[in-house]
This record gives structure tokens, C-alpha cells and sequence, in this order.
């Protein structure tokens, strides 16, 4: 392992945020409707001149007011799920943990639909009805979470085959949950929750909204990142890092509480999009090495390009219709986890 | 330089074997605690954290002021030049906007303010689903994104002013020709903005986020929601007059109530058939007796077997045997379900079903499944299908329709004469022209 040094981590993050800006660009450009290099650049300079008046208006509707919002929403999106997969998979030292094996998609889509089955019967005002899905999905992801971890204990003590277990069966029960609920929901609202059941980044985000998901990422991204130093002794296990002098539970508590954060924030606005918590730290990880001090800044930006690139994707494969995002980062995922696990053992 | 001390190494710290990189599970962590550089410095979880904060501020600013500029306009605004992209969207622009003046008094407007306000007149509607829309005046670019809106539109006459649909609008043929927007459930909203709608329709098929998503960008979003066939035809006439086609709509549906009239003196006193409507057949997925399907079996001299609330319900093929219905309904497109019958008609319980047996299929086509004027059309071939006997003879038919014989309740066929249906009509259209519109001038 190569000591960390500034100016390493710098560099690497600076490459990676080089990618990305390219990622999102391309993503700018590409869409269902053509919209020419040239004045897109033209209208980003000007743009980051703040000289917002001479935009030309061909295509500032589209880009500014569609494609940005919908961009930047994938960043935080990816970034909050790669994060908190690989916070996981460092916690529970064990390499199939991510957000969505822990049952916590399962069971945001669980309050997402009880917030549609109960939304006509709340005399709320349509600003609040709106803000009524994501409100609940947040919470189901907490509460699952929360009972996850419950179920994981074992003599007051963690254990990670516990925990993933518990998990588990927890997906697979929400799961079962989300079907008999889908069942029960009109014809208007089933339509839109099985695309969210999906993934799905079409849909803006209120400008509120959208502080809270900035300001939640980068706070508990943070509060994760400063345990970077402790993870990497965990990886040694929890008694050696114990005796290194890791403070163990507290470690625990601040990873699982800010990733389970992380979660709940990415899987309340865009819904379902497995694979990225899970494979983009891997890729990470084998490009990087295992230091986490390095590998949370490269996942949260891996995980932003992953989703944004997923994204420009869906929105262009079938155009003008859009798929979801859920089904291209499996698609694309599924075969990559597979080749990476082929090359590690030969 | 607590930084560097604290959580990076020095330069010239211990060069260690580069042994976990590349490795894919790098849990290995032997290598990794040797280390011990790796942490150092209690406090660096408060500068750390400090420094977060710091960082998360600078950014949420920067993000929030580069989203707020954005764009302002509204996308509705006439006179915004240009918003739409595509090559295709210049030639329409320059048609349109010269040919603006002329259109402004075109289709015959029930409201006042169709010709008045110009430019800049703007109309509040309540649409069916009870949201208030501003639309402006008169409409000239409308988005259908669901194919019995697309329908309706071609039946107002409107065709002109449609400047996109989705890939499921296929009738009339010619409506396959408009810009596509993606399907119904997953529009590009990209491709809706760059054809600069005046009103984006949509009804119960689509998504409440797109709904979303359009009012965002200031994009009018007119909702139908029509759950049988008197809605139909009453959402038919507003639709008509929210378009700036209110002579249209009345005379349209007083035609399709003409001849659902004309329908019911032929079947009306004939006792109903009982039919099971396939819309799917393996799982066996069948129509709640609250869906317009449901009503127009009834219009159509039928009574469906399934009686339930849910819409689309999922029916046990034994309840099905139980039942006996005796016809099956089918929908077909181009008589593609032909040999799907025979196949059907081997399997162990369809086979058990006298309807089966006796080859009482019905086969309607897909019209039946749009809530859109051909509607009616659809319910003339079931009832032909189902009553043959009642179209022997020549267009006298049998006598009018002695009064209905009272089964059970939601069997009956509801007839409204002509003359209670102009009042109707006109009621309706009053109900669109008065209370709910405001004008409002800029």
C-alpha cells in the first residue's frame, strides 16, 4: 500500500472529477433532442461567465431547465449510493454488502406506496402532496433500516452474516409486501410506482428539496469520510482494530447512521437503482487500492459518472421514450460484476 | 501542515509494497495495518468534519446559484422565439408564426376570449381531475400523450394544432405521422418542451410525474378522466371547448349520442348477454363494473360476469367455469387473435366453458379499449355480435324500446332521450363556459 499523500489525493480526485464534468457534457448534449456541440458550449461559457441574459434561447429550456436539474440529481444520486456501499462493505467487512441487499430500497418503496395509498385521504395541499412520496420513502429506508439493524444484533454485538441475513429475508418480505400493495393501488399510481420501482431520475426535484439532498449528502459523506482512517483498521477486523485503538462502537454508529442517510436520501428521490452501492466500490477499490481516505472521494465521483452515464443511456437508447434507470445499471452492472469476478480469480 | 502530519504520510515515509491494489476484494488487511501512518492524530475528525461543513456551504451555494438562473421564461410564452430545437420545430415555427393572425378567429370558440385577447389572452380552466390550468389563447400547439386524446383531437378536427403524440397513437393511420414523444408512460419531457405546447393532454393511463414534471416547466397540463361512456361524451364536449372547438364537440357527441340512442331502440329491451371481457387471457385478467369498458358492455346489450371495484382484476378461471358467461369478448388488432382462440379453446377449463364449446367469441376491436369517440363504433359491432337478431331486418328495427325490464340495477341500459341530452349538452358546455373560466388579459 502506497502512503497517502495531498497531493495524491488531489490528483486522483482531480482526474475523476475531470471524467465526470466530461460524463456530464456528453450527457448535456445527448438526448432526444439534437442539440448542437457548438452552441452548447457557447451557452455554457456564457453560463459560467453569469452572463445568463445572452443564452441563446435554442436550446436553454431543454438543457438548463430539463437536462441539468435531471444530471444533477443523477450526481447526488450516485455519489450518496456509492458511498454508502462501500461505508458498508468496509463496516461489515464483507464484499456483497450494499444498500440494497440490506433491504433498504425494499423498504423505501414500501412507504413510498403507503404515501400514495394515503395521500388522497390527507386533505393536503398539492405542494405537500408532492413532497408526500419522498417524505415517505425516507422514512420506510430508515425504518427498515433501523429494524435491520436490530435484527443483526447479536449478544449486543454486530455481526455482519447477521446482518446481511437479516437484510435479506427483510428485501425479500418488503418485497413480497410491495407486490400485494401494487395490487391494491389504481390504475394512475400503479403505472408510475412500478417505474419507480425501477429507478427513475425523470422527475424534478422541488428547489427545497434539493438543498436537502445537497446539504444531506455532503454532511453525512463527510461524517463518514472523517472515519475513513478507522475503517481502514476495521478492515483488520473489529477486536485488531480495537486494540489499535479504533473506537469501535462509535465507528460503527456514525457509518451506519450517515449511510443509511446516504440511502434513504438517494432511493426517496429517484427511486430503486441497484448496483451502483454495490460495484461501483469494487471498481474503485481495483483502480485505487483500499485506502478509504482515497477510495469514499472516488466512489462518491465513480459513482456520480456510473449514474449520470446510466442515465444519458436510458434517456437515448429508446428515445424519445425513456427507460428506467434501474434496468440499464443492472444491465450494464450484472455483466461487469462478472467479468471483474472472472479476472480476480484467473 | 496538521494535515499532512495528521492523516497523510510524508513523502518520504516508508515505502510498502503496493501489495492490495488491484486486488478486488481487498480485504486482506494484514498489509494494511502494518501501515501506521494510517491513523494518526485523534483530532482529525473535527477538522475533518469542519472542513466538510465548510465544503458542503461553498458547494450548495455554488449548485443552488448555477440551478437558479436557469431559465425563467415560460415555455408558454407565444412569443419566445425559437425554444424548440429540432430542424423540424424551425419550419413549424415560421409556419406558425405567420400564420398566427389568420388562425386567431379559425376554430369556432363557445368562449369570449378566444378571439378577443390576442397573443397574450390566457384562460383558467378546471380540468376533470380538478386541477386549475391556464391555457393561452387561442390554443395552437397541443401534445396528446395518450391515443384516445390523439383520437378525439382528429375527431374535433383539430389535427392541424396536434404537433406531437406518442408511439401508441395509431389511429387515425395519419396520426402516426406527428412527431412522436416516446410512449405513454415514459415521454421524453425533452421532446414535449421542444415542440412548445400550448397544452399537454393527458389522461388516466399516464403518470402522475410527467403531470409533474410539465407543470414545472410552466407547461399547461389539461387532465381527462372519463369512467364510462356519458363521460366520454361529456369530456369530449369540454375537451372541445377547452381547444377552441366547442361547436365541434357538441355536434360530435350529439352524433355519438344519436346513434348510441338509435343503438339502445334496437337492444334496449332485449335481456342483456352475460360476458366475460378478456383483456388478457393467461393470467386471465378480466373489467371492474367501474371502468368505461364495463359501460360500454352495457351500452352494447351485455353484462359482465366479473362484478367488482377493482379495475382490472385478475379473475379465477374457476369462478369463470362457475359463471358459464355466454359470450367471450376479445379484443383484436387486425384479426391477430384468430389462432390464439383455437389454442385457447384446448386448454383444460376454457375448454370446459359452454361459450367455448358453442364458439360464442366476440371479437371487437381495439377502439373498445379508448375511451375516444370511436367508442361508439365498437359498441355497435359487440351489440351486432351479441344480438344478431336484433339487426335482421331493415334500419326500422324492432318497435322503440318498451320500458326496461328491471333485473338487477347496474344491468340496465340507460337511455337519455334526444331531447334530455341537448339539455345536457348544454349544460355541460354552460358549466365549461361560465363558472370555471376567468379571463385574464396581459
Amino acid at each position: 500500500m502506497q502512503p497517502l499523500t495531498l497531493r495524491r489525493l488531489v490528483l486522483r480526485c482531480t482526474a475523476l472529477a475531470g471524467v465526470l464534468f466530461v460524463v456530464v457534457v456528453l450527457a448535456l448534449k445527448l438526448g432526444a433532442v439534437q442539440v448542437s456541440l457548438y452552441g452548447l458550449a457557447q451557452d455554457l461559457i456564457r453560463f459560467a461567465l453569469h452572463q445568463t441574459k445572452e443564452i441563446s434561447s435554442n436550446y436553454s429550456l431543454i438543457v438548463f431547465d430539463i437536462r441539468l436539474p435531471r444530471i444533477l440529481l443523477g450526481v447526488f444520486v450516485g455519489a450518496s449510493l456509492a458511498v454508502a456501499g462501500t461505508s458498508f462493505q468496509a463496516l461489515l467487512r464483507n464484499p456483497l454488502a450494499d444498500p440494497y441487499v440490506l433491504g433498504v430500497s425494499s423498504g423505501a418503496a414500501v412507504g413510498a406506496i403507503l404515501a400514495v395509498m394515503i395521500a388522497p385521504h390527507l386533505a393536503l395541499s398539492p405542494d405537500a402532496a408532492v413532497l408526500l412520496t419522498p417524505v415517505g420513502a425516507f422514512f420506510g429506508a430508515l425504518v427498515t433500516i433501523a429494524g435491520v439493524y436490530l435484527l443483526g444484533q447479536r449478544d449486543g454485538e454486530i455481526d455482519s452474516t447477521t446482518l446481511l441475513l437479516a437484510g435479506i429475508i427483510t428485501a425479500s418480505f418488503l418485497n413480497a409486501l410491495i407486490m400485494l400493495l401494487l395490487n391494491l393501488i389504481s390504475g394512475r399510481d400503479h403505472g408510475g410506482m412500478s417505474f419507480w420501482l425501477m429507478g427513475d431520475l425523470s422527475t424534478p426535484l422541488q428547489d427545497n428539496l434539493q438543498w436537502v439532498m445537497r446539504a444531506g449528502f455532503f454532511l453525512a459523506a463527510g461524517a463518514i469520510y472523517t472515519t475513513a482512517s478507522d475503517l481502514n483498521l476495521l478492515l483488520a477486523g473489529e477486536k485488531e482494530a480495537l486494540h489499535l485503538g479504533v473506537d469501535v462502537p462509535r465507528v460503527r454508529i456514525v457509518v451506519y447512521v450517515a449511510a443509511s442517510i446516504l440511502t434513504g436520501l438517494a432511493v426517496s428521490v429517484s427511486g430503486a437503482i441497484g448496483y451502483v452501492g454495490l460495484l461501483v466500490p469494487h471498481v474503485m477499490r481495483m483502480i485505487f487500492g483500499s485506502d478509504h481516505r482515497i477510495l469514499i472521494p472516488a466512489a462518491a465521483f465513480g459513482g456520480a459518472i456510473a449514474v449520470v452515464l446510466a442515465d444519458m443511456l436510458a434517456r437515448t437508447v429508446a428515445a424519445p421514450s425513456e427507460l428506467p434507470v434501474g434496468a440499464m445499471t443492472a444491465l450494464a452492472g450484472a455483466p461487469l460484476f462478472i467479468y471483474l469476478l472472472r479476472r480476480r480469480m484467473a | 501542515m496538521l494535515l499532512r502530519g495528521a492523516f497523510f504520510a510524508r513523502r518520504n515515509a516508508v515505502d510498502e509494497p503496493r501489495l492490495s491494489r488491484g486486488a478486488f476484494f481487498c480485504f486482506e488487511a494484514d498489509t494494511l495495518v502494518r501501515g501506521a501512518d494510517l491513523r494518526i492524530g485523534k483530532k482529525f475528525w473535527r477538522i475533518g468534519l469542519a472542513g466538510t461543513v465548510l465544503a458542503s456551504a461553498l458547494l450548495c451555494a455554488g449548485l443552488m446559484r448555477a440551478q437558479a438562473p436557469g431559465v425563467p421564461n415560460s415555455p408558454s410564452a407565444p412569443n419566445a422565439p425559437n425554444v424548440g430545437g429540432a430542424q423540424g420545430q424551425q419550419q413549424d415555427n415560421e409556419k406558425n408564426s405567420g400564420t398566427k393572425p389568420a388562425q386567431e378567429t379559425a376554430p369556432s370558440s363557445g368562449s369570449p376570449s378566444g378571439s378577443s385577447g390576442g397573443a397574450h389572452a390566457y384562460r383558467e380552466v378546471v380540468d376533470e381531475t380538478g386541477r386549475t390550468v391556464r391555457l393561452p389563447q387561442p390554443v395552437e400547439r397541443i401534445v396528446s400523450l395518450a391515443p384516445n386524446l390523439t383520437e378525439t383531437v382528429y375527431a374535433l378536427g383539430l389535427q392541424d394544432h396536434l404537433v406531437g403524440d406518442t408511439e401508441y397513437c395509431d389511429y387515425p393511420p395519419e396520426a402516426q405521422k406527428k412527431a412522436k414523444v416516446g410512449g405513454t408512460i415514459n415521454p421524453s419531457i425533452e421532446e414535449v418542451a421542444a415542440l412548445r405546447p400550448d397544452v399537454v393532454l393527458v389522461t388516466s393511463i399516464n403518470r402522475f410525474e410527467t403531470e409533474r414534471a410539465l407543470d414545472n416547466l410552466n407547461i399547461p397540463v389539461y387532465a381527462t378522466d372519463p369512467h364510462n361512456v356519458e363521460e366520454i361524451l361529456n369530456s369530449t364536449i369540454k375537451l372541445a371547448d377547452v381547444l377552441g372547438a366547442a361547436q365541434n364537440g357538441v355536434t360530435l357527441a350529439g352524433e355519438m349520442q344519436q346513434r348510441l340512442s338509435e343503438l339502445q331502440q334496437r337492444i334496449g329491451e332485449l335481456e342483456p348477454r352475460r360476458v366475460l371481457f378478456v383483456v388478457w387471457a393467461e393470467p386471465l385478467i378480466s373489467v371492474g363494473k367501474n371502468t368505461f369498458i364495463a359501460d360500454a358492455l352495457r351500452k352494447a346489450g351485455a353484462v359482465s360476469i366479473v362484478e367488482t371495484t377493482q379495475d382490472w382484476p385478475k379473475v379465477s378461471l374457476e369462478e369463470v367455469v362457475r359463471l358459464q358467461p355466454e359470450f367471450l369478448v376479445f379484443t383484436t388488432q387486425n384479426d391477430e387473435k384468430a389462432p390464439d382462440l383455437l389454442a385457447l379453446s384446448a386448454l383444460p377449463g376454457w375448454r370446459s366453458l359452454e361459450a367455448v364449446r358453442n364458439h360464442h367469441f366476440v371479437l371487437v376491436s381495439d377502439a373498445v379499449n379508448r375511451p375516444a369517440p370511436r367508442i361508439v363504433s365498437a359498441i355497435e359491432d359487440m351489440a351486432k355480435q351479441l344480438h344478431p337478431e336484433a339487426f335482421v331486418d331493415g334500419p326500422g328495427g324492432p318497435p322503440p324500446a318498451a320500458p326496461e325490464k328491471l333485473e338487477k340495477p347496474n344491468t340496465t341500459p340507460q337511455t337519455i332521450p334526444p331531447a334530455e341530452f341537448a339539455s345536457l349538452v348544454q349544460n355541460v358546455a354552460g358549466v365549461c363556459a361560465e363558472p370555471e373560466v376567468t379571463i385574464c388579459n396581459r
